[in-house]
């Protein structure tokens, strides 16, 4: 589980696309406070921390705004077309005893023996969807690949999950498997035309309609 | 051999304007790693098949690759010292419609250092200047 982060917001007063951009310009991030039957509040918090907060895991947060500090699951994060920087950001209100669903990622560990032999461990699955306490909110689902071999796979019923945590995934659902490369299929191999084809073939109406014209 | 569509409704399209950046396509989506182009404009087929050679050939089977994009669009020519009139040219080559922002190549089942110096050897055979991307932070 992540270390607990506080972040800073501020409550901000223009809402609108000029007063968004006048704020990403200073460095700071609009975000907005949502949930629990409460009024909706728009906030504003510092890019840096918040770029910080997410490349280390943190899901679920201190927000401290208006004086007060309560718990907060980021729960939308928009990028820009370059997905470079942080355009807004949600906040969720929950609380401790609270049960949550959200995407985890899945993080593959150990090396598999099948890659001396020649195969390609092919992940699947990249996030799970989990829902858990919010106090126990994992940073990842550990899965141990150490053992695979060529053609066998590890499917969601497999995992060991930390305490609390139910995955709502298909258990038959494979995350990775391990696979020979020449008998995988690669997606170019499907898709290219053969050597015959020079030239697309037209969808075209007239051809059926000129027999038609002859009777 | 470039990858080309298999039917077509019409042979000829019209040339239009890449204007803005990609909404969609623009983040990892299959693979670990990823090559997204920086500028807009048409990606050959040759240029997508260069880069799927080079790649190919830097993996020596390892790991996986995708291709995110698909020469969907003809592009057409008109032989030179023509006389003017006489119509619209012959389909000379297939492109891809590029915006800014899309993932041209994804990678997977290789370490990131590997990873790198094959999607940099992919980006010298593209017609843009590219960037080499992770998967976005799980939100």
């Amino acid at each position: 589980m992540a270390e607990t982060v506080v972040l800073a917001a501020e409550a901000r007063p223009g809402n609108g696309t000029r007063g968004a951009r006048k704020l990403r310009k200073k460095g700071q991030i609009p975000g907005v406070v949502y949930g629990h039957k409460e009024a909706t509040v728009s906030v504003a918090v510092a890019a840096d921390d918040l770029h910080q907060a997410i490349r280390r895991g943190a899901r679920v947060l201190d927000l401290n705004h208006g004086g007060k500090v309560e718990k907060a699951l980021i729960r939308d994060v928009q990028w820009d077309a370059l997905g470079h920087y942080i355009l807004h950001v949600d906040f969720a209100r929950v609380s401790e005893d609270e049960r949550i669903t959200l995407d985890v990622r899945v993080e593959l560990r150990g090396t598999a023996p099948g890659i001396v032999a020649g195969g390609v461990l092919v992940q699947q699955i990249h996030q799970l969807h989990v829902e858990c306490p919010v106090i126990s909110v994992p940073d990842s689902i550990r899965v141990n690949v150490g053992e695979l071999q060529i053609g066998q796979s590890v499917q969601v019923k497999h995992l060991t999950l930390p305490p609390g945590v139910k995955v709502n995934n298909d258990p038959e659902a494979i995350i990775a498997a391990f696979r020979l490369t020449a008998v995988e299929p690669t997606e170019t191999a499907a898709i290219t035309p053969t050597a015959e084809q020079a030239e697309p073939e037209v969808i075209s109406k007239k051809k059926e309609e000129e027999p038609a014209e002859e009777e | 051999m470039p990858q080309m569509p298999k039917r077509v409704k019409y042979r000829k399209s019209q040339r239009g304007k890449v204007r803005g950046k990609a909404s969609r396509g623009n983040f990892v989506s299959f693979g670990e790693f990823g090559l997204q182009s920086l500028e807009s404009g048409w990606l050959s087929a040759e240029a997508i098949e260069a880069g799927r050679v080079t790649a190919s050939h830097f993996l020596r089977g390892e790991g996986r690759l995708y291709i995110r994009v698909f020469p969907h669009k003809s592009v057409t020519a008109i032989p030179a010292e023509t006389r003017m009139g006489k119509g619209k040219g012959e389909p000379e080559y297939w492109a891809a419609v590029i915006k800014s922002g899309m993932v041209l190549f994804e990678i997977a089942g290789v370490p990131e250092a590997s990873a790198r110096d094959c999607l940099a050897r992919v980006a010298y055979k593209m017609p843009f200047k590219c960037r080499f991307l992770t998967r976005r932070p799980n939100i």
